[in-house]
This record gives structure tokens, sequence and C-alpha cells, in this order.
């Protein structure tokens, strides 16, 4: 079954993108920071990784690379409350960012990009 | 001062001291109680709402089972606190989220315990309790309260009148001006910004025949809020209706066109209009600044610059002198200083 790995630290856009997720036939972590990461989870190669870029402690960028750095995946999508025009500029100058999206999210988006992929 | 006084005093400061710990330690014990319901109201509602708009086929959730786990986390019309916490959840949640998800949204809002309780504050005695209200049923989009909110809109008190107005954009977008003629009190500029904004992030699309229905208005306020208005959507075919206000006789109309004027860049016949009307402007202050907008925004026009240049005022003299010297016509700005003192011969080195 294909991994989706879900970090988002606002409770009910996590609960609902796990649930998406979930309806679409992927295995989902849904966590709410880095630090609920176990090593398992660190040695899986997920198939989507839909993240936020704003946590304490750390700059936006600095998270999409550690992110990059740590988790092995093959798409990386932002979901977050940050979407002004030069955070996403910002964002999509990092190489391997697969989607952005800012809130106010339109979850038919995220959820076709999910089907299409698992076809 | 004797020692049975001192020995009481200390007593009662030793009581006082007491019951002021039992206090922290009371309260710090309804904080984490209070705090564990909070996180148990928030995962509860997070995975109603994902379940609700995502629902299993195999396993559905029903609307009776919604209520029966909200009652049971204590979503009840007795714990008006709990109540509260949900509405901002609702709020938050629906900020969230846009498309058919967003509609799916309103219609479970319509059905769970939560419904009433907005409008129910709107009747209050207290202020802030009615604006909230306005508040929690435009950001929750119950637009079927939009009569009650209505009343609303010339409330005597500023923050229950400025919630009604904004609902009314939220619910008739630009259809809402045609109540701006009727408004009684005035409107300050940070409620003006918030309808301009709201406007523009919910109705994007300009719908003309509202905005020109409300120029009738002679309000100061509302030839203000019109011009932002115009600004934010950058109409053109609208720039008359700022232009004409250039020379309006109330100082902050004026000075609102003259900052609406500058985001657009009109054409030749409507620049000569502009340096027309540039002298019925009374105040020297915003003349510098108009002064500023044509210089920017059109060819050098001698003979206009020079009427100024010949103008009464000194700052404006001054301004025009430094445009002409900066743009290739030092020989009149010379010819202009050499004209104030005719008696004196020139000393060249």
């Amino acid at each position: 079954m294909k991994k989706v790995l879900v970090i988002q630290e606002d409770l009910i856009i996590l609960k609902i993108l796990e649930r998406l997720v979930n309806l679409n036939n992927y295995s989902c972590k849904a966590i709410r920071s880095l630090n609920e990461l176990s090593i398992e989870d660190q040695q899986n190669n997920f198939d989507f990784i839909i993240s936020d870029i704003l946590f304490e402690g750390i700059a936006p960028l600095q998270f999409v690379a550690q992110v990059q750095e740590i988790l092995l995946h093959k798409n990386l999508l932002i979901v977050t409350n940050m979407g002004q025009d030069k955070i996403k500029q910002e964002i999509f100058a990092l190489s391997g960012i697969a989607g952005f999206y800012a809130v106010p999210i339109d979850l038919d988006e995220i959820d076709a990009t999910l089907k299409a992929y698992n076809e | 001062m004797n020692e049975v006084t001192l020995l009481l005093l200390i007593k009662i400061l030793l009581v006082l001291l007491v019951v002021y710990w039992i206090a922290i330690g009371i309260s710090m014990f309804y904080r984490r109680i209070r705090m564990r319901r909070l996180a148990i109201i928030e995962e509860t509602f997070a995975d109603l709402v994902s379940r609700y708009l995502y629902n299993d086929p195999e396993n559905p959730i029903s609307i009776s089972q919604i209520n029966d786990r909200l009652k049971k986390i204590g979503i009840r019309p007795g714990n008006r606190n709990n109540i509260q916490y949900l509405i901002s959840l609702m709020i938050r949640t629906q900020r969230t989220i846009i498309g058919s998800n967003f509609i799916k949204l309103q219609k479970l809002y319509g059905m769970i315990p939560p419904y009433g309780v907005s409008i129910a504050k709107i009747g209050s005695w207290n202020w802030y309790r009615q604006a909230r209200g306005i508040r929690e049923i435009y950001e929750m989009n119950q637009s079927h309260y939009l009569d009650e909110v209505l009343k609303y809109r010339n409330d005597k008190n500023i923050y229950v009148r400025r919630e009604a107005q904004i609902a009314m954009v939220v619910f008739l977008g630009w259809e809402s001006l045609r109540f701006l003629p009727y408004l009684k009190w005035n409107m300050t500029l940070w409620q003006q910004i918030k309808i301009v904004e709201k406007l523009y992030d919910l109705y994007p699309q300009p719908d003309l025949k509202w905005l020109q229905k409300a120029y009738e208005t002679d309000r100061s306020f509302a030839k203000r809020l019109l011009m932002r208005i115009i600004r934010k959507f950058e109409l053109h075919s609208e720039i008359d209706y700022i232009m004409k206000h250039l020379t309006d006789e109330d100082y902050e109309v004026r000075e609102t066109a003259i900052y609406c004027i500058k985001t657009f860049a009109v054409s030749r016949a409507d620049m000569s209009f502009i340096k027309a009307e540039f002298d019925k402007i009374p105040e020297p202050t915003q003349q510098l600044q108009l002064m500023n907008y044509i210089f920017e925004n059109s060819d050098i026009d001698v003979p206009f610059y020079l009427e100024q240049l010949y103008g009464p005022n000194e700052d404006i003299r001054l301004s025009v002198a430094e445009i002409l010297w900066n743009n290739g016509h030092k020989q009149k700005v010379q010819e202009f200083y050499l004209q104030q003192y005719p008696n004196t011969s020139m000393h060249v080195g």
C-alpha cells in the first residue's frame, strides 16, 4: 500500500487530510510535529508528504529543507496558512516541491492529485 | 505598636498568604481540567468534521451520531463556554476550506447544537455580545439572519454597527452599497478599509450598477469609501468620480481623492482637467501632493508650471522651481528669481 505522511499542527486540518488520504486507499501517518516521528517512519519512503511550513522554533524554508533531508519521499505537497506570494515563490524556488496549497484550500484539488497518482 | 498587635498582624498576613496559595492551587487545577476539556472538544470536533466531509461508505456517520457525541463531550445549552469554544472551532474550520467541502460544512453547521446561539446573542443588552453574535453569523455564513442583522447597521454602538455593516457586505456583496447613502453615523478609516478588503476577497467581480447608484450620496465617509473601492478594484471607467472630488469642499474627501488618483495613469484630456482644477484646491499641502502626481504622470507642461511658479504660495513655488530646474528649464527659474530683484546688477565672476 502506498504511504503518505501528513504533518500539520492544526488538529482539524490534520484529521481532515488524514481522512482524505485514507479514503484514497493510502496508508497514512498523521503527526502534529516532526518530534512525533519514529525511527521506522524515517526509514519509510513516502509516496507523498503533505506538510505545513509554520512550526515553532524553525523558519519555513529551513523546515522544508529539513523534511527533504531527513525523510525519503517522492512528492512533497505544502498545505499552509502562509499563502503570501513571497513565501510561495521562495518555496517553489526550492527543488522537489510538487504542490503549494494556501489556506483557504479546496480539498478537491488534493483529492484529485492523490487519485491521479494512485491510478 | 505593641507585641500583641504585631503578632496579630503577622497571623492575619499568614492567613491571607495561605488563602492566596489555595486560590492559586484551585485556579491551576481548574485550568488543567479546562484545558483537557477543550482538547477533547477540539479532538472530537476534528474527528466528526473529517468523517462528515469524507464519509466512509462502509461506516457512515449520521447527524444524530454527531449530535450525540457532541452532547457527550459537554456541548449542552447550559454550558455556554463549551458552546462558545465549539463556535470558534467551527469558524476556524470554515475559514480554512473552500469548494464543495465549504458547502458541506455550511450544511453541517445548520444541523448541530450551537445553531441559534449566535442569533440569541444579538438580542443581548451587552454591546460586546451583540457584536460577537453578528460576527459569528457572518463568519458562519448564516445568511437567513440577514434581516435581523440589517437592523443594527445604524446602531449607536460603533462596534455593533461595524459588524452589522461588514455582515451586509458579506451577505449582499456589491448590492450592500445601496444602503450607503442611508447610513447615519460616520465610518472610520479602519472600517472603510475592512469593508473594501472584505468586498475584494468575497466579490472580486465588480458590479458597477450598485456602485454608480451609490454616487448620489452626499456623505463624506460614503464618498471616501466609494473612491477607495474604485482604487482597490482599479476601475478605470470610474476615475471621473475621483477627479470630481479633487476639489470637494471637505478636506478628507479631497485627501482621499488625491490618494486614490495616484493609483491611476490618466489620459491627456483627464490630465488637462486635473490641471485646470488645480487652483481650486484650497489647501497648499494637498496642491503639493497633486503637483507631484501631475509631474510623475505627464510631460512637462511649461505654461502650467510657470503659472504655479508665479503663484502666491512659497512651498509650491519652490517645488515647481525644482521640477523646472531638473527638467531642462533652468533659465525659466533663473528669470523668476532675477525678476524679484529688478534693481540689482548681476555680478558674474
